[in-house]
């Protein structure tokens, strides 16, 4: 039995589960109704509105209500929304003993040491049914959670079942009501004495010797069970006519108080005055488990009706338990859950299939039969599995799983033993706590004992350790044990660990206690730790680190420096087993497994931005909607503004984070959204701490803030502005401000006149004065009718000008602060500046043009026939075979010695690559030679040294020999020597991302010379290599065919640069090299390429031709451009070239290049090969060469002999 | 009683040795060793020298002690290994070593490893078959086997040393070298051998790490042996095999090597793979040389 919850109060009388809410209501002996949150241990409300002790209480199960009964004879409904009685029902003529509503009218029924059972209508606050017949105390009475009965116990020794459908006719609405149903109701009086139809008595249960304290009806089964003072629990059956005794269940020594059928299981439970909860097998009728409390009687018990939880009270308070553990025992083991259902049986699920397997084994055996395993440990090694069970103080069972599952067997080899805790520890050993003895034994897999351990005092459980360690968990710590060398390696103090959850790649390890979660390192370095108020339940570990756990109502998760957050609310417990993208695996309480989707977004954002991957949160921000005030708050408290700036769409924040990270283009741009001279103001302030004046200025005007704007401009020597600052002040007409500004200016005339203006004569002459203005001087002494004698003036000082700004400040800005431009935000800016030239990075179109003046020419084909081009390919499948036989010669044995698994590859594969790997490389050139060819070996040197240096592996053994060489195989599961081939490094795959799309990628950004190149390697890695499957011969063949075709585009595109040295324009250069690069360029666009890649060709070959007055031919690429081109802006040009060339196609120069002949281009030459014209090919990429090239090293791949005889390149075997 | 059983004095330092924990051996505290174990015990302690390469101290510390034939073949071994290639004396005094005490557990372990390198392996197999019940020897017998490429007799020789002694740890790294050679489900069985090894605590160091790294190679888990590598490169940066099966694994991802190469070149110019590699460059230019490509001009 597992507490869940125990409070402390007074004698508990009365329980109700609340069906949804962890609430529970317990009516006390001391006058007192409480309501408590059993899940987080809090009491919420108290109700202390009756008088005396309350003994009945119920929940409704719909409304927010509940009702109660008291020793005050009264019934209470309260709403624990408004915390109030909302009314009393009086009736009753003694302590009322139970309160029930019904599951669906507005009824309540109540009984009474009146010795009546009472059924009142609670929306009409009326008595409806007064049920009479017991002659003592009726002690408790229920209503039937589906049928009209009702069943009472009474101290008089009797238990009643009532038939109350009468009652339920006559209070429901009335239909059509027969003649009879009027006279029935005309006369309701002949039933029995009382005058009483609605609720008659249906059967008398007798059988106890005493009072009856409590009954129940069971709520599926037509069963009763009924407790009484005869200290016994009575089972009883009914059918529609009789009821009877079916047996008893004896075990309590003291009387019984009350009884109940668990919800879902063939159970009984019952407690009683002594001491105890009682649980009975409701099909044997024997006492399946016992539990005594030291000193308090209990007095009541109740069952939650939905999930497994069951409350009973006592003399001093309240209990909430479980029977049993509902955690599933499971163990995980890389794509697989091996777990333990309800049936007992072992099943296993694939989280890459996400299929269930069917059940493996049945452990009923294993155990009792009501006590569910505790824990499973898998041992991959052996397939086996080791159980526990709490069962008899712990017992274990080691079980070999059979190979396949094939329905619930039980088990034939089974080992066990008696020990609280067992897991494995290693491929051949487990360890056994058994925690009464406070003793280790590590046991190998024939279940002896090859080791002994003590673990530290008061040690609770054991958990693997990572591979030959033990955690071992005592109540406040937890030690990391090496087992061989019995030694303590670290302890750390950690309360109450249950336990402990490792991460894939075993470097971390979660500690989960009832509260708290504790990552540590596979060393047990403590590393983060925090506290959750609910119960935290499972975790698991995503790969990149993260941890994930569920508490009981949600699924959370915490990186390792301890951020966390929620991932999502869970409608039921469950226990997570594995998270995979955004499928989280997990078993429910019922065992089974069940995915939930989440959204990982947040905390992969948050563990990018810890590892400050600015790819990956790059990544993030551009796929998925990451928003929310969360997420912003947590960048601008982790000092991120900048990144957090990407996220926000309102303005006011926007521009918080602008100023916050220094981003004033944003931030003006929200302020002017804005307009708010608050904003204004600190956008000012902000600007000139980074010495951006243009930005204060503009801030300064938005705010009318002249004073400032005129200091400014003094400061940064403006003077134009300030002389207009002047005027502005002037029109204001705001003398202040036009005299500050005429000082700024040091433009004494207009402070005089300024001050004349304001009849301020005195400062007016002694600024003419002082400044030496003798006309001013001579119009103010006259404005003022005074002469020069008459003023007596204090000694002057030397007229002070305004210091002239040495420097232009206002032309630029000053030396700004650095603003805090990060990483991330210059990998945001770059990848958005990279969009933007992707396409003018297409180098090739770079050339402008624009200008054309005439000329019209007309377009040529571009189609190819692709059927030639695999001729070399064709006459491959029939006569390859040969290839393995007789090229194999096996220098066998000398003195005892074997041949090495290289020689056998050889033998085993005509594929030349193998026998490079073997190390037979004359034999390996001699198949190249008859498949494609090959005479040219000399490139394929660091192919063949590639390959060789990939198939051995050094093993060190003993000491002082030289290591083991062993032969790296593709054939993993392959035993047969005859059928073992070895690795080929790089795959189909690795090359078609790799040089394959570089090779693109140099095309589109006109590298022609190292986009050769890769053609080139790429040909010779599949030259040399070795495919899975027919599919990816067919596969690797087209890639040849591709590389060829690029390889011969880039060439003569290179060619023709060569020719001008890259020059456009051929006006310089003579008539055989301007028909030439005419020609070249031509071809140009000849070879299979993508159609984005072939547009660029004939986009520069329209270019060429258009610059060279070529119309003609200029005009026919345009044509084919407009036809095939993939690029709008590329078209565009091609319509106006093409109207241009319309005018007058003609060619100045006439080249060999037919656009509507069929034709393939000669690799060496760079000439057409018309149709019909004799011609020959490289045997391996299909290159097209004249005749007259036949016999030499082939252009494209350079190994290949043209025209040379071959039998197709092996890949596969 | 066996000192080499579960409770013997010799257990942990004779494990520890086959752990390659051999600065572990060297500090080992023998001094409480009973008489009749501490020859053994310092025998053991020359070879992790040995293997640690420290060669003259080991030759020095049996300098004057030549007639213990333990002793004599523990100079033999060092002298050998220190200088492989210029190593006739040395032969001649395994060789007379070999006639004298064919009987002695030392000598035959360590006279036996010479003649193996030497290329003597049926003479080395002879010596060591003498062996009575030496899980040694036949760690040694099983080594050669495999250089023969006779998985055959190497599996069955691990097999009948299972029978007398279990699950002791040489016998599963016997059988996991077999199993390396056999692969198919063999592969993982080494893996989990190799890897309880290298990832216990106790038991790590640079070799097991290596070794389980080569497993894992085998089994395709190229990111996990890259992992175990880098690891057994952190412990020892200079082995010479954790350089090898980098270029290994760098040669599988299609990753350039030179750099590597010029390292292993650097600490260990003999090492196996540098020979195969020097070995196939030459093969190459001797196969080329049957074929006339002609260019065109």
């Amino acid at each position: 039995m597992l507490t869940k919850f125990e409070s402390k109060s007074s004698r508990a009388k009365g329980l109700a589960f609340h069906p949804k809410r962890p609430w529970i209501l317990v009516s006390l002996h001391s006058s007192t109704i409480q309501l408590w949150d059993y899940r987080m241990g809090t009491l919420i409300d108290r109700f202390e509105e009756h008088d005396g002790p309350v003994r009945g209480i119920d929940f409704h199960k719909t409304q927010p209500l509940f009702v109660s009964g008291g020793d005050d004879y009264k019934i209470k409904v309260w709403s624990y929304q408004t915390r109030r009685c909302l009314f009393t029902l009086n009736g009753h003529l003694d302590y009322v003993r139970t309160v029930f509503f019904h599951h669906e009218l507005p009824w309540i029924l109540s009984s009474s040491d009146d010795q009546t059972i009472r059924i009142w209508n609670w929306q009409n606050r009326s008595l409806i049914c007064t049920m009479t017949g017991h002659n003592h105390y009726t002690m408790c009475a229920q209503f039937h959670p589906k049928e009209d009965l009702i069943v009472s116990a009474s101290l008089d020794q009797s238990v009643r079942v009532w038939d109350i459908s009468g009652l339920r006719k006559k209070h429901s609405a009335p239909t059509s009501m027969t003649f009879e149903d009027q006279m029935a109701r005309a006369n309701p009086n002949q039933a029995d004495m009382f005058g009483n139809t609605d609720a008659v008595v249906k059967f008398v249960l007798e059988g106890h010797d005493r009072g009856v304290n409590w009954v129940a009806f069971h709520p599926t089964l037509p069963l009763i069970v009924s407790a009484g003072d005869d200290r016994l629990v009575k089972l009883w059956r009914m059918s529609e006519t009789k009821a009877w005794e079916v047996d008893t269940c004896r075990g309590h020594f003291q009387n019984v108080s009350a009884c109940l059928f668990h919800p879902h299981q063939d159970l009984i439970l019952s407690v009683g005055e002594d001491k105890c909860i009682r649980v009975w097998d409701l099909n044997k009728r024997t006492s399946v488990q016992s539990f005594k409390r030291e000193n308090d009687r209990f007095w009541v018990i109740a069952a939650h009706p939905e999930i497994n939880l069951f409350a009973a009270g006592h003399d001093n308070g309240v209990m909430v338990f479980k029977l049993e553990r509902e955690r599933p025992a499971s163990a995980v083991y890389q794509n697989q859950l091996f777990y333990i259902t309800k049936e007992k049986h072992v099943r296993s699920y694939d989280f890459s299939k996400n299929v269930e397997s069917p059940p493996m084994l049945s452990l009923k055996k294993l155990g009792s039969p009501w006590v569910p395993p505790r824990s499973l440990s898998y041992n991959p090694a052996e397939r086996a599995i080791l159980v526990t069970s709490p069962t008899d103080g712990g017992t274990y069972e080691l079980i070999t799983l059979p190979r396949d599952a094939t329905g619930a067997v039980e088990p034939t080899d089974t080992k066990r033993g008696s020990g609280t805790s067992a897991v494995f520890v290693a491929r051949n050993r487990f360890a056994v706590f058994n925690q009464a003895s406070q003793q280790i034994d590590i046991r190998d897999l024939s279940n002896s004992t090859t080791k002994t351990i003590k673990p530290p005092h008061g040690t609770v459980d054991i958990c693997f350790g990572g591979t030959g360690c033990l955690l071992l968990i005592t109540a406040t710590s937890v030690v990391l044990y090496d087992i061989q060398q019995k030694q303590h390696l670290a302890e750390l103090s950690v309360n109450g660990v249950k336990y402990v959850v490792w991460s894939t790649d075993g470097l971390h390890a979660a500690l989960l206690s009832k509260h708290n979660v504790t990552i540590v390192t596979k060393s047990l370095e403590q590393i983060s730790t925090l506290h959750e108020t609910i119960r935290i339940k499972s975790a698991t570990w995503d790969d990149a680190g993260v941890l994930l756990y569920s508490t009981l109502n949600h699924i959370k998760y915490t990186l390792m420096n301890g951020d966390n957050g929620i991932v999502r609310t869970l409608e039921h417990t469950v226990y997570l087993v594995r998270v995979k993208g955004k499928s989280i695996y997990c078993l429910d309480r019922a065992a089974k497994p069940r995915i939930l989707t989440i959204d990982p977004t947040e905390y992969r954002f948050k563990l990018a931005l810890i590892k400050r991957d600015y790819d990956e949160m790059l990544n993030i921000i551009k796929t998925s909607s990451l928003v929310g005030q969360s997420i912003i708050s947590y960048l601008q408290k982790k000092g991120y503004p900048e990144i957090a700036l990407q996220f926000v769409q309102d303005p006011q924040t926007r521009f918080e984070l602008a100023i916050e990270c220094g981003n004033l283009d944003v931030a003006v741009e929200m302020a002017r959204q804005l307009d708010r001279p608050k904003l204004w103001t600190r956008l000012s302030t902000e600007a000139l701490a980074h010495g951006n004046h243009p930005i204060v200025e503009m801030a300064y005007q938005k705010l009318h803030s002249f004073d400032k704007l005129s200091f400014l401009y003094l400061s940064t020597g403006d003077k134009d502005k300030l002389t207009r600052m002047a005027k502005i002040a002037e029109h204001r007409g705001d003398m202040t401000s036009r005299f500050q500004n005429a000082l700024y200016l040091g433009d004494v005339r207009s402070r005089v006149d300024i001050l004349r203006e304001l009849d301020l004569y005195p400062l007016a002459y002694m600024t003419a004065k002082s400044h030496g203005l003798g006309d001013e001087c001579q119009t103010i002494l006259e404005a003022s009718g005074l002469s020069e004698e008459e003023i007596i003036l204090p000694s002057e000082g030397k007229p002070v000008s305004p210091p002239r700004a040495i420097v232009p400040t206002f032309q630029s800005k000053w030396p700004v602060k650095i603003t805090s431009s990060s990483t991330f935000q210059k990998a945001l800016l770059g990848e958005g500046g990279e969009e933007e030239t992707t396409p003018g990075t297409n180098g090739i179109g770079e050339e402008d043009l624009l200008e054309a003046d005439a000329a019209v020419h007309q377009n040529g084909h571009l189609e190819e026939g692709e059927d030639e081009d695999a001729a070399g390919w064709d006459m491959g499948d029939e006569n390859v075979v040969e290839a393995g036989g007789d090229l194999v010669d096996v220098d066998n044995t000398e003195g005892g010695a074997g041949s090495s698994e290289a020689e056998l590859w050889s033998r085993n594969s005509p594929i030349a690559a193998d026998h490079v790997a073997g190390g037979s490389y004359e034999t390996a050139m001699q198949l190249l030679n008859r498949q494609i060819g090959a005479v040219n070996f000399k490139p394929l040197d660091n192919r063949f040294q590639e390959i060789y240096q990939a198939s051995r592996t050094f093993l060190p053994a003993n000491a002082g020999l030289p290591p083991l060489v062993n032969y790296v195989r593709r054939t993993l599961k392959e035993t047969d020597s005859r059928k073992v081939l070895p690795l080929i490094s790089r795959d189909l795959e690795s090359i078609s991302a790799g040089e394959l799309q570089l090779g693109k990628t140099q095309m589109r950004t006109k590298k022609l010379e190292d986009g050769v190149k890769t053609f080139k390697k790429l040909l010779r890695l599949l030259m040399l290599n070795a495919v899975s499957s027919q599919r990816e011969v067919e596969e690797a063949k087209n890639m040849i065919s591709i590389a060829a075709q690029y390889a011969l585009a880039m060439s003569i595109e290179l060619h023709r640069r060569s020719l001008t040295g890259g020059s456009t324009d051929l006006a310089s250069f003579s008539d055989d090299i301007k028909k030439r690069s005419l020609e070249l360029s031509a071809y140009f666009t000849v070879p299979e390429l993508e159609p984005a890649h072939v547009t660029l060709a004939l986009f520069s070959a329209m270019n060429f031709a258009n610059k060279n007055k070529q119309f003609s031919s200029a005009l026919s690429f345009a044509n084919a451009l407009i036809e095939k081109g993939t690029n709008a802006k590329f078209k565009d040009n091609a319509r106006k070239i093409k109207s241009v060339c319309e005018r007058n196609p003609t060619d100045v120069i006439d080249i060999e290049f037919d656009q509507f002949g069929e034709f393939d281009i000669c690799a060496a030459s760079y000439t057409p090969i018309y149709g019909g014209e004799p011609s020959t090919a490289c045997p391996y990429d299909g290159s097209k060469y004249h005749s007259k090239y036949k016999g030499t090293v082939c252009k494209i791949c350079e190994v290949a002999q043209i025209g040379a005889p071959a039998s197709g390149l092996r890949l596969f075997v | 009683m066996d000192p080499y059983s579960v409770e013997g004095e010799l257990v942990n330092i004779h494990t520890t040795f086959h752990q390659a924990q051999y600065r572990t051996v060297v500090d080992f505290d023998t001094s409480s060793f009973s008489p009749s174990n501490t020859l053994p015990a310092r025998v053991l302690k020359l070879r992790a020298q040995i293997a640690l390469g420290n060669y003259d101290e080991a030759v020095s510390d049996v300098e004057g002690e030549e007639s213990t034939p333990d002793l004599a073949a523990v100079k033999a071994f060092a002298e050998y290994s220190k200088d492989p290639w210029d190593s006739e004396e040395t032969i001649q005094a395994v060789e007379q070593l070999v006639q004298q005490e064919p009987d002695n557990l030392n000598v035959q372990l360590l006279c036996g490893s010479v003649l193996a390198n030497v290329g003597r392996k049926d003479e080395a197999l002879a010596l060591l078959s003498r062996h009575q019940g030496s899980l040694d020897a036949v760690a040694l017998i099983v080594q050669i086997y495999l250089q023969q490429n006779r998985t055959d007799l190497a599996a069955k020789e691990a097999k009948s040393a299972r029978g007398f002694a279990q699950d002791s740890l040489l016998v599963n790294l016997a059988e996991s070298w077999v199993g390396l050679r056999e692969g198919g489900e063999k592969y993982q069985q080494a893996f989990y051998v190799f890897e309880e090894l290298a990832q216990a605590p106790a038991s790590t160091s640079p070799t097991s790490l290596i070794a389980q790294a080569v497993a894992e190679l085998h089994l395709g888990r190229l990111p996990e042996a890259e992992v175990a590598l880098q690891q057994a490169l952190e412990k020892q940066p200079e082995n010479p095999d954790a350089i090898a099966n980098s270029i290994v694994l760098n040669a599988i991802l299609g990753n350039e090597t030179e750099e590597l190469r010029a390292r292993l070149g650097t600490v260990a110019a003999k090492h196996e793979f540098l020979v195969g590699v020097e070995a196939r460059r030459e093969a190459f230019a001797a196969a080329c040389e049957r074929y006339d490509p002609k260019f065109e001009p």
